[in-house]
């Protein structure tokens, strides 16, 4: 199965690890993920301005680029999925009509079919499948206590994503699961990690990621699971130098690494240390 | 064919004080009507349906020799009745007489006068052309058995019951738990009075257990019910009680011993029972069963402990469900509730939060029949609570992740169950979240004010999530009158989850095909003048079945039930409108396109004779089988093809 792939652009820069881990862990498990050509920033960086039009440009585009190759479209980043989504959303009628053709005139890109945006985890569950998946695990994550952490824009707007139940979403944890891992059921899976107060409010951003830390390690969590770069920035790199910090994973990390991706592979020294040691001490690499 | 002589017709224009005269032109209208064909009297009169214009009605029949009356008036829903008997006491056979609707459908929707006047005149012509086809018709007559089912003994189901026994007639109770009460034996007081629930409820179990003529089937479902009004057969699933009834003389002694345990529901999952159990001390009937997935000896072949011991061998491992049957002439449906399945609430996280209860499991708490003999302690570790806040509407008016309505009484027994906390845990704290407080009862108002002088605190804000830490249970609200985000500390939370129709109810419901709403309650006849009533014959509404209601609106609503039961039971037989389908036995061939049409059960097609056959007492008269029939063998009395052609060929 192929797939057009968005990267995005911190998967190119930061979260590097997220991506190539993604791409080789795809394979393993059954489906190719081929790049888009030329595309641009998703347009998160412009969802909080009051210019709707402006934040509207980006993803149009991507979505007219992908719609050339094909119908559906495939991406990682929470954030690049909540935004293409909610522009597809937006092209496929529920908006200003007006809004549309604008956009549309403007990008000087065909729109030549309707796009499905969907995310690797959409992919993984309804596409491949668990028990398909299940066979395809070749070192079992066993007793790996995680806690799968959605944050907020993988759920929200739910009726517009309809990824998953907005307050208790479970796919990442299903997919635990099937790699034989525990996933702890914790109280802060979609609560907000503090996004890009990280840049100017340092303070409340830590106060957002410690709740979460900290709630995940009393339900018994030894690792956090994370879809999103920034996500993963905050909970791994922001609670107080007090605590002992709890490893923060990407899916797609956990997923290769059962798949049989080789430690190099599953570009760990993008993490901190804790996670190598950590997967070290469980005896998973 | 020699042409019926066109009968005598006498033509009662309404006014409707200005509903019909303010558009249509009614002095015109009357003289052109008295033009018809076949008309003898056109009349107008103010108000018909009034005293006087039923008068000029029989006045004119005896009068003039009518034998045929076409009233213009409103729609045939509000005043047929009143005008076909008007006319049978003028000695007119009513179903002779038809309405001719020029309000809704002419007077109300049409704006210019001279049109409305002539549409009414059109509509006048097609009643004319209907009525001088009718044939006069006789109500028909089944024969009625005076026996009552009640399904669910809850409070409601235990009232109608009692009501419709004590007025002299047999009652079948029919109830799936294995002793009557329902969630009432369940509360600990009752608002705003706080008189203990058990104290008022037991002398009503104890009588209903008594009774001799309520026939008590507990452990029981209605498997089937086939037949109509004044005529149902039902068929009744007894389960398997693995005690034998008639010798257990309930002393208690099994119980004692039973080494086999499991969760106990009627504890709200707060404590385990025995194997071989009673729902409560004060159970009626006071029979114990054994729950075979619990018993050891049924799962393991060891044990067999309450056999041994068991002072008059009523212990049956062998039992096996039976059936029973029953024949009734009315069925009240009493199926009561269930609160919301909390772990629907993803924020709440009430499922791995055992200090997170709902509000039947708070009344286990307080009730002195509960698992801690009434002592307020918290679920995970025995400790007596200090700080207990009441989470309101959880669930309820919340279409995202419940359901849209107000449960109607959480706000009442909130404040009735803080009041008992504080009155239980002297220097505890109770903090109750809502996002409004209704109080519309008697005395309900009095008793929230009540509650808020007794120092218990009350926060508006709707509560956006509720999760543990450490020992405690963390609340994030807000109080919208100081404008501020709060951050709750609390030793224990009871949510008021939403009141939902029980769902074994909904299943028997749709079998049975009464009418649901998109929630699942039972929809009554008419919101207003038809409380009690559905919309099919012979079935009554009684309790939270047909909607969240509070302790004395459901008693009430039992007792309307219940009169509604013995108003059908005090007539000798019952007649059924005559309006119905016939079948033209010489055209059928028997193909059951009819049958299959039929929504009501009411033709069969008999194989013996390969016939169609109406049965008048279930047929509604809808037409559908008429539309269906290829061969046009069947046609509805007084609505025939002949009079459709009729009426549309007026001009």
């Amino acid at each position: 199965m192929d797939y057009v792939y968005y990267p995005g652009c911190t998967l190119f820069t930061k979260a590097r690890n997220l991506d190539e881990c993604a791409r080789k862990a795809a394979e393993r498990v059954g489906f190719t993920l081929n790049e888009m050509p030329s595309w641009n920033c998703c347009g998160a960086i412009y969802n909080t301005t009051s210019d709707d039009l402006a934040a509207q440009v980006g993803p149009v585009r991507n979505l007219a680029k992908a719609s050339q190759l094909g119908d559906r479209l495939v991406t990682l980043c929470a954030a690049c999925y909540n935004v293409l989504k909610r522009a597809q959303d937006m092209l496929n009628g529920h908006g200003d009509a007006l809004v549309r053709d604008r956009l549309l005139a403007f990008v000087e890109e065909p729109l030549v079919q309707p796009v499905k945006v969907l995310h690797f985890l959409e992919v993984l569950k309804n596409d491949i499948g668990w028990d398909n998946l299940r066979s395809r695990v070749v070192r079992e994550l066993a007793g790996l206590k995680v806690a799968c952490y959605y944050g907020c824009l993988m759920v929200r707007p739910a009726e517009v994503l309809s990824f998953d139940n907005p307050e208790n979403p479970q796919v990442m944890d299903e997919l635990m699961g099937v790699l034989g891992a525990a996933p702890v059921r914790f109280d802060f899976k979609a609560e907000c990690c503090g996004g890009y107060l990280v840049v100017n409010r340092r303070d409340v951003a830590r106060q957002c990621s410690d709740r979460i830390v900290e709630n995940a390690r009393a339900w018994g969590a030894e690792a956090i699971v994370t879809t999103c770069p920034l996500c993963q920035f905050n909970l791994e790199r922001l609670p107080a130098a007090s605590a002992s910090p709890l490893p923060v994973f990407y899916f797609t990390q956990l997923l290769g690494l059962a798949a049989g991706l080789s430690e190099h592979e599953l570009g760990l020294t993008s993490n901190t240390p804790t996670a190598t040691e950590f997967l070290r001490a469980k005896g998973l690499t | 064919m020699q042409r019926a002589r066109q009968p005598r017709v006498g033509v009662f224009v309404c006014h409707c004080g200005i509903n019909i005269a303010g558009v249509v032109k009614v002095p015109d209208l009357v003289a052109e009507a008295s033009l018809l064909p076949g008309v003898v009297t056109a009349r107008d009169y103010v108000y018909c349906c009034s005293d006087p214009g039923q008068k000029i009605i029989r006045d004119a029949v005896r009068n003039d020799r009518l034998e045929r009356v076409v009233v213009a008036c409103c729609s045939p829903t509000l005043h047929e009745g009143t005008f076909r008997n008007a006319c049978a006491e003028a000695g007119l056979n009513p179903y002779l007489c038809e309405i001719a609707n020029i309000r809704e459908q002419c007077a109300w929707v049409t704006a210019d006068r001279d049109a409305a006047t002539a549409k009414a005149l059109g509509i006048i012509k097609t009643a004319i052309a209907k009525a001088t086809l009718d044939r006069p018709l006789e109500p028909v007559g089944l024969p009625l058995t005076k026996r009552a089912l009640v399904v669910g003994a809850g409070i409601a189901g235990i009232q109608a019951s009692l009501d419709i026994a004590n007025a002299g007639y047999d009652v079948v109770l029919v109830d799936k738990e294995p002793s009557i009460g329902g969630h009432m034996a369940q509360l600990s007081e009752t608002f705003p009075t706080l008189d203990c629930s058990q104290c008022i409820l037991t002398p009503r179990t104890v009588e209903t257990g008594r009774h001799p003529r309520i026939r008590l089937l507990t452990y029981s479902e209605v498997a089937s019910v086939s037949g109509f009004v004044g005529n149902f057969k039902v068929r009744i699933r007894l389960k398997p009680r693995y005690v034998d009834f008639d010798s257990c003389t309930g002393c208690g002694l099994c119980m004692e011993k039973c080494p086999g345990r499991a969760e106990s529901a009627f504890e709200r999952g707060m404590t385990r029972r025995k194997a071989i159990y009673r729902l409560l001390p004060q159970a009626v009937p006071n029979r114990p069963v054994i729950d075979p997935e619990a018993c050891m000896y049924m799962k393991k072949g060891k044990c067999g402990t309450c056999a041994r011991i068991c002072p008059t061998q009523a212990i049956r491992f062998d039992d096996t469900e039976r059936f029973v049957e029953e024949e009734v002439g009315a069925i009240v449906l009493a199926t009561g509730y269930e609160l919301l399945d909390a772990t629907r609430l993803g924020s709440y996280g009430v499922a791995d939060v055992p200090d997170v209860i709902d509000g039947l499991a708070f009344e286990r708490l307080l009730s002195a029949s509960g698992p801690t003999s009434g002592e307020v302690k918290r679920p995970s570790d025995g400790k007596v609570p200090k700080h207990v806040v009441f989470v309101q509407c959880a669930g309820s008016r919340d279409s995202t992740s419940g359901v849209p309505y107000c449960s109607k009484i959480c706000c009442m027994y909130t404040a009735k169950q803080a009041i008992l906390y504080k009155h239980r845990v002297h220097d505890g704290e109770a903090t109750v979240c809502y996002i409004d407080v209704r109080t519309p009862g008697k005395g309900f108002e009095e008793f929230y004010r009540r509650a808020t002088d007794e120092g218990i605190q009350y926060l508006r804000g709707k509560v956006s999530k509720i999760f543990r830490q450490g020992d405690k249970v963390i609340i994030w609200t807000a109080d919208t009158l100081a404008g501020r985000k709060l951050e709750l500390e609390a030793d224990m939370v009871v949510l008021s989850t939403a009141v939902v129709a029980n769902p074994a109810g909904v299943e028997l419901a749709r079998r049975l095909k009464i009418q649901l709403d998109p929630h699942g309650f039972m929809t009554e006849a008419h919101p207003k003048l038809r409380p009690v009533e559905t919309l099919a014959a012979g079935f009554f509404l009684a309790g939270c079945g047909q909607g969240p209601k509070d302790i004395p609106e459901t008693v009430s609503q039992a007792s309307a039930a219940a009169a509604k039961v013995l108003a059908l039971f005090g007539q000798d037989k019952m007649f059924h409108s005559p309006t119905t389908a016939e079948v033209d036995e010489d055209v059928c061939v028997g193909c059951g396109y009819c049958e299959r049409t039929c929504a009501y059960d009411a033709v069969k097609v008999d194989s013996a004779r390969r016939i169609a056959v109406v049965n008048p007492a279930l047929c509604e008269g809808c037409g559908a089988c008429g539309v269906a029939c290829p061969s046009g063998a069947i046609s509805h009395r007084n609505f025939t093809r002949q009079a459709i052609c009729s009426m549309i060929g007026q001009d």
